[in-house]
């Protein structure tokens, strides 16, 4: 598949005026001149093929949004190669921005007073989609997202769920080949956050729209993408497979053991024990040095058991711990 | 282009339907814009028959003035609503400019289209009111001149006022808040024109000739509409020089605006 994103060594500074603290500091701000130079995005180099769904992670302030602000046409780089379908964002963004879509999740694209139904219909004015495609793509979101219920009524009245679905079918509509998503399931329950997903995956699925979508929530990533980038203080750590972060960086596994009898001391070759409770006794144990049946069978050898569990790190965590440990920083 | 303006009334038609459903704010807004408009009225009318005259000036030319500013500013006031700094700034800081960035048609449309306060009516209509008393008043030598010019200076003030307003914005891309400094010379400016220039002081008067010349667009033009004589001696074509100092503040704004659209798309918010 051809690449559709192409970004090479993408810079993105900005000066912040120096802040003074306390009362003599907040005069001083008023004439300072001081400046500290941020580096929001610091040398990121990545492409994206089309039709994959990248999950695009990194804590608060790493400088997730201004990539994505970048790419989108909103902001223009300090320096880096960029083209997203052959296109210079910031430069031909009234084309480009034709062939893109994007919901941010916090804010809504749509006239606030407007009944929904009006609002997509004067965004198929503003981006002139020809009436019959118009026609067909509101009859298959409306169906997906279920949005019958509230078409008729003004944005103001939608529940943050409600919104977001009307969203998502305002920024697809015009059949756009990439589709950015920030944080779309925020603050949704958990039926709507998996009813989102759904609708995402049938999205990139059957229309092979590419999307990028930024998220805190691990379960969206887990769900939806095979490929992540994790990104911290505008440098790349990670860009490759999720399971690859799983084997790579997934810290040990657990097997939980209860045994039959009281044992004083339990043990085994290849996995230490980490708690103990009763005749319930936690091992832990690297992936690829044992694998799980090995350590059972080693076990069932010299103690009786009654039940046991297998317990796979988290992927929350893991993540957590990349941005933390700085597990990929060199 | 047919789009662009198929779009900008598009945009103005959610406005008006969006606030059609708030009629009674809408009804609140016009009765409080009568009631101000009619007390400035009246405390103008009292300090005329104290007075006779200020500076030379018959209650009915004062309210020429006035009127003409009243009614051009509310005009100003509905047409610019969008860039109305205090709002616009508030725009900036929500992100709203973003989502508008992401749409493929023209951003200072899509500003123009994003609000359009028809409260502003009332205000336009006063001023209309007002001005129909003030020429009731005065005794115009109306001639065709005169009748063609009438209009020209009403746009002309549009023009100015409405070049402020996108000022008073484009410094919100810096500042991310409406700054009180905006204001002296919108609302400040607007107080200050109703008024003959002659009662000001010397430097205040020089400062809206020469810094901001806006002594040509409704002092200069009255002078002449009225048949007044210059006090200040200025070549005779002055009263005409209005439509080119308003299309000057605005042609000056727009290059601001265009220069603040780039700062935002390389810094953001």
């Amino acid at each position: 598949m051809e690449e559709i994103i192409r970004v090479e060594n993408l810079q993105k500074h900005f000066r912040v005026a120096k802040h003074y603290r306390g009362f003599v500091g907040a005069f001083r701000n008023l004439f300072s001149a001081d400046y500290r130079l941020v580096k929001a995005v610091d040398g990121v180099t990545f492409q994206i093929k089309r039709g994959e769904l990248v999950g695009y992670l990194g804590p608060n302030g790493a400088g997730k949004s201004t990539t994505i602000k970048i790419l989108a046409g909103l902001l223009v780089p300090t320096a880096g190669n960029l083209s997203v379908y052959n296109f210079l964002p910031w430069k031909d963004r009234k084309i480009y921005v034709s062939h893109i879509g994007a919901v941010f999740g916090q804010r809504t694209t749509l006239w606030w007073d407007l009944p929904v139904i009006e609002s997509l219909d004067l965004l198929r004015f503003v981006y002139r989609i020809p009436k019959d495609r118009f026609e067909m793509n509101i009859k298959e979101f409306r169906e997906l997202l279920d949005l019958d219920p509230f078409l008729d009524t003004p944005v103001r009245s939608l529940s943050l769920g409600q919104r977001m679905r009307a969203d998502l079918c305002a920024a697809l509509l015009h059949d756009p080949i990439l589709l950015f998503l920030d944080e779309p399931t925020i603050g949704l329950d958990v039926v709507a956050k998996e009813n989102i997903r759904q609708f995402i995956h049938h999205i990139n699925f059957q229309r092979g729209t590419t999307i990028i979508l930024t998220t805190h929530d691990m379960s969206d990533v887990e769900k939806l993408c095979e490929r992540v980038m994790i990104i911290d203080h505008g440098k790349l750590l990670f860009d490759g497979a999720l399971k690859t972060i799983r084997t790579r960086f997934g810290g040990k596994r657990r097997l939980l053991v209860d045994f039959s009898e009281m044992y004083p001391d339990v043990n085994v070759e290849g996995a230490e024990v980490t708690e103990r409770d009763g005749q319930r006794a936690i091992f832990e144990f690297e992936r690829g040095s044992v694998t799980a049946s090995e350590l059972i069978g080693r076990l069932s050898q010299k103690y009786r058991i009654q039940d046991l569990e297998v317990r796979e790190p988290d992927i929350e965590a893991t993540i957590r711990r990349i941005y933390e440990e700085k597990l990929l920083e060199q | 282009m047919r789009h662009s303006l198929d779009l900008y009334w598009r945009l103005i038609g959610v406005q008006i339907r969006s606030q059609l459903q708030y009629r009674l704010a809408f009804f609140l807004d016009v009765v409080g814009t009568s009631l101000s408009t009619i007390l400035t009225f009246a405390t103008l009318a009292f300090v005329f028959q104290r007075f006779g005259n200020i500076a030379g000036w018959t209650l009915g030319e004062v309210a020429f003035l006035y009127g003409m500013v009243e009614a051009a500013f509310g005009v100003m006031d509905m047409l610019f609503s969008g860039f109305d700094p205090q709002n616009f700034g508030k725009q900036v800081r929500l992100g709203r400019m973003d989502q508008l960035l992401l749409r493929p048609v023209d951003i200072t449309l899509q500003i123009f289209g994003s609000e359009f306060i028809m409260r502003r009516l009332g205000r336009i209509l006063q001023g209309l009111l007002v001005l129909g008393i003030a020429i009731g008043m005065v005794e115009i030598h109306w001639t065709a001149t005169k009748l063609i010019f009438m209009p020209v200076i009403l746009v002309s003030l549009v023009c100015f006022f409405g070049g402020l307003f996108i000022i008073g914005a484009t410094i919100t891309f810096w500042t991310y808040e409406s700054i009180e400094v905006v204001n002296i010379f919108t609302y400040g400016g607007s107080e200050m024109m109703s008024y003959p220039m002659n009662i000001y002081q010397n430097w205040l008067r020089q400062f809206f000739t020469y810094i901001i010349p806006a002594i040509f667009l409704v002092y200069y033009p009255a002078l002449f509409l009225l048949g007044k004589p210059d006090p200040f001696k200025m070549p005779i074509f002055a009263p005409f020089l209005a439509p080119f100092v308003g299309l000057g503040v605005l042609l000056v704004a727009w290059l601001f605006w265009n220069y603040g659209l780039r700062h935002y798309q390389s810094t953001g918010t």
